[in-house]
């Protein structure tokens, strides 16, 4: 090999674009912090405004322990609209999840089955509660529960045809190979594949409905929402003390019941790709869960 | 100079790594460790900088322990001790440049390290480096677009960016292919040389590292069962070394291109 | 033939005993749900009931299919606020729990016990719903959309951070090793081997959250934190559907430009 000539050092690349958004969010943010209407002075009394609050629920009289019974039962309230609401999102999502799913059925329908979804699951469930569901069946939690349902089929429709595009198409061909109808098709070439993992959606969606149905509670429709607004309202800070501490120990204990069996079930599966949604998503109420691609970055 | 004095490390499931092992090592001396998969070699490497920690016995360098060093002094120790990894180890995301900055972490201080504001004379040693190597032109490159030859390449800039007194290969060639494994050698060996870096190579090429080990120590079983002069070691050597005959595995196959 | 079936008569396996778990599941499941569904414990289902109900809201969703057009400049004002609130938690929210996430990661965190404090607060802090949030801030606070930026705020720490801290315990390790070998600090490490590498998930959660934010100030007007939700909620008290089709519709618009421009960026980013 001849000598090699020294190779000379490149220029810095400039960093315009991205110098650009940058400048461009912050003037966003400081465009809206200076432009909306509140009094950011403000601010400063906030901690005294939280620790007079902490001090009225918890130190003044000390929490209304006897409240617990009540509070209780408001929040299986909330756990039983949660469970129908998913039990009913469950059940309806499957089967249309499957025709959401391109590989199912044809490029068309499956689009027009997505674009439904996508609309159905737009609404949180407290736009659908206060526009469906209430008109029909009043200010029960017959109507949370249904629109949590109907909320969930969006985002689980969506989860499960994603999940259904993703099979390995092995045992399918089997399947059809063997001479099984489009429906013996589905049970036995699809389904095994993909139950884990949708069934691992399920749970992981009951755990963001519990909170859904939490917050129905404000607009009547039952459960454990309506115990804290009325006791707030009413000011007994020492009930509704007790309320949160109630919501809180209840979440996170289904949090993590629900997550046990989930991971139970993941592991003890093949499951391929397990998305971060079963794992890993947020836990919030009144939106729409399953918008993050798995493969942002 | 490096010195181990019945130096042991047992991982907590109560695998013993490394059995009261004593050795110096001198400064300047090209070093070559060969020995099966799990005898130690590994191990011994990372214990050099403290990335495994001794369970007894001790290791100084230049007379100061590293075993005992504070956090504070282990990273100053680190940050002349310069390390090449199998895997490359570099920032995918982040251009070559980025990573051989990150040799001059420790030189350049918390706040501006962490603003990304590196003193010219930081990156003018980084620049230096990446010209030792001869992948200057890719300085601005993203480093996942290099191939598997030239981020080993990245990341020897990255070590000599460090301007260290020693440098600790675990590996370095066994994911590139044969050419450039000798490239990537020749590079180590040209460094040894021209800046009389202490460098210590784990391989498991053992036509490699005849070739470049000025000595060769032997491990099995997180003991030392050969040390001596790249040039005495033959076959036989290598196979007391790994207790059985040797196979197609062992050796890289290609002798090296001629020189420039 | 007398040889072949001596090769024949390895014995057959015997079926290996059935997992409880599965039976026990399917039990729980259906006495749960025949609670929910029962008129004393739980929710009273009763389909019959709600087809005959159904009639009533057939109405109802007539008048949804007028939008009042005429009411969109009354909007304006709630829907701004909405935006401004939601920018301005989003942001502030997303900058505090970058440093949260790295304490909640067992790759980042610089020891058990801060882990584990992290991790507890962190469950804490997601198990509260946003509306919630809402109630107590303008229990402490007063009404306005100061009350809403707090809630907002602490919801969207709790969103970020878990998803986040979940995002760097998966991070490729070998830049990390490399970083502390090279003498690199905890601080230094997180910036340059961590950070890198989590960048792309970070745009994206940072721009779901705001996106949440959005859906989630119809919830928390209604308790009188700010936003389109007092707006929307009044229209509800009022029976006034046509002019709460309208605000749908536009936080429905609002919400796709979003997601869009989500899309966008995320494509840009990686």
């Amino acid at each position: 090999m001849s000598v090699r000539t020294k190779a000379s050092r490149p220029v810095a690349p400039s960093h315009a674009k991205r110098n650009a958004s940058l400048i461009a969010v912050a003037l966003l943010f400081i465009w809206a912090a200076v432009s909306i209407e509140a009094d950011w002075t403000e601010l400063a009394d906030v901690p005294r405004g939280i620790a007079r609050l902490f001090y009225r629920m918890f130190l003044e009289t000390g929490p209304d322990w006897t409240y617990l019974g009540r509070a209780g039962e408001a929040m299986l309230d909330s756990i039983w609209i949660a469970w129908v609401g998913t039990i009913i999102g469950a059940a309806i999502s499957l089967p249309i999840g499957f025709f959401g799913a391109r590989n199912v059925s044809s490029g068309l329908a499956s689009n027009i089955v997505r674009q439904v979804l996508n609309a159905i699951r737009a609404f949180p469930e407290l736009v659908l509660v206060i526009v469906v569901f209430i008109p029909i069946a009043g200010l029960t939690p017959v109507a949370g529960a249904l629109a949590i349902g109907l909320h969930s089929v969006g985002t689980l429709g969506k989860l499960t045809a994603e999940v259904v595009e993703g099979i390995d198409s092995g045992p399918v061909e089997a399947a059809r190979a063997a001479g099984g109808r489009p429906l013996q098709v589905q049970r036995w070439g699809v389904l095994p594949q993909v139950l884990p993992e949708i069934v691992a959606f399920w749970l992981y969606r009951f755990e963001i409905n519990i909170r859904a149905a939490a917050v129905l509670g404000v607009v009547g429709a039952g459960g454990i929402g309506t115990i804290v607004q009325e006791t707030i309202n009413y000011r007994r800070y020492d009930k509704a003390g007790v309320a949160i501490i109630v919501v809180i120990v209840a979440t996170i204990l289904i949090d993590i019941i629900s997550g046990w069996v989930r991971r139970r079930i993941i592991a003890g599966s093949d499951a391929k790709h397990v998305s971060s949604e079963v794992l890993e998503e947020p836990t919030f109420a009144a939106a729409g869960a399953g918008k993050i691609d798995t493969d942002a970055g | 100079m490096i010195r181990f004095d019945n130096a042991s490390v047992v991982y907590p499931g109560g695998v013993r790594a490394l059995t009261d092992l004593t050795l110096e090592i001198p400064d300047g001396q090209m070093m070559v460790i060969v020995g099966l998969s799990g005898a130690g070699k590994s191990t011994l490497i990372r214990a050099i900088n403290g990335l495994v920690p001794l369970t007894s016995g001790d290791l100084t360098i230049d007379g100061v322990s590293v075993r005992h060093a504070r956090p504070k002094q282990l990273r100053e120790i680190r940050s002349k001790i310069g390390m090449i990894f199998q895997t490359f180890n570099l920032v995918k995301r982040t251009s070559v440049l980025n990573n051989v900055l990150m040799g001059r972490l420790h030189d350049a201080g918390t706040m501006r390290s962490v603003l990304g504001w590196y003193r010219e004379q930081d990156v003018e040693i980084a620049m230096q480096a990446l010209e030792r190597v001869d992948i200057v032109e890719k300085a601005y490159v993203r480093a996942s677009n290099l191939s598997g030859g030239q981020q080993q390449r990245v990341g020897i800039a990255r070590a000599l960016a460090q301007e260290p007194k020693i440098i600790l290969a675990d590996e370095p060639v066994a994911s590139l292919d044969p050419p450039t494994s000798h490239v990537v050698m020749r590079d180590l060996q040209r460094i040894n040389r021209d800046l009389g870096i202490t460098t210590i190579v784990n391989l498991h090429f053992l036509d490699l590292a005849k070739v470049y080990g000025d000595r060769i120590i032997g491990m099995r079983q997180g003991g030392l069962v050969y040390d001596g002069p790249g040039s005495e070691a033959d076959e036989h050597v290598f196979r007391d070394i790994y207790g059985r005959s040797l196979t197609a595995d062992d050796v890289l196959g290609e002798p090296a291109a001629a020189p420039a | 033939m007398t040889a072949a079936p001596q090769a024949l008569r390895t014995g057959r396996p015997t079926k290996p005993p059935r997992s409880l778990a599965v039976p026990i599941g399917m039990v729980a499941f259906l006495v749960i749900t025949w609670l929910a569904l029962s008129e004393e414990f739980g929710i009273g289902l009763d389909i019959g009931d709600l087809i005959e109900d159904a009639g009533r809201g057939v109405d109802i969703w007539a008048e949804f299919l007028e939008p009042n057009w005429a009411f969109v400049p009354q909007t304006f004002g709630p829907m701004l606020e909405t935006f401004q609130m939601a920018v301005i938690a989003a942001f502030v929210g997303c900058a505090v729990a970058l440093p949260i996430s790295f304490l909640a990661s067992r790759v980042t965190s610089p020891n058990l016990a801060t882990y584990l404090a992290d991790r507890g607060i962190l469950s804490i802090v997601r198990a509260i719903p946003d509306i919630l949030y809402a109630l107590i801030f303008v229990a402490a606070v007063g009404i306005g959309p100061l009350a809403g930026m707090l809630a907002l705020f602490f919801f969207n720490i709790g969103v970020v951070a878990k998803l986040l801290s979940e995002t760097v315990d998966g991070v490729d390790t070998g830049p990390i090793e490399a970083t502390r070998a090279a003498g690199g600090n905890r601080i230094q490490t997180t910036r340059w081997a961590v950070m890198p590498q989590i960048l792309p998930n970070y745009v994206a959660y940072s721009l779901y959250t705001f996106e949440l934010n959005i859906r989630a100030s119809t919830v928390i007007g209604i308790v009188g934190a700010g936003g389109i939700g007092q707006l929307l909620n009044a229209q509800r008290a009022f029976f006034r559907y046509d002019n709460l089709a309208v605000i749908i519709f536009e936080l429905f618009v609002f919400v796709f430009v979003i997601e869009l421009f989500s899309i966008w960026v995320r494509r840009r980013l990686v």
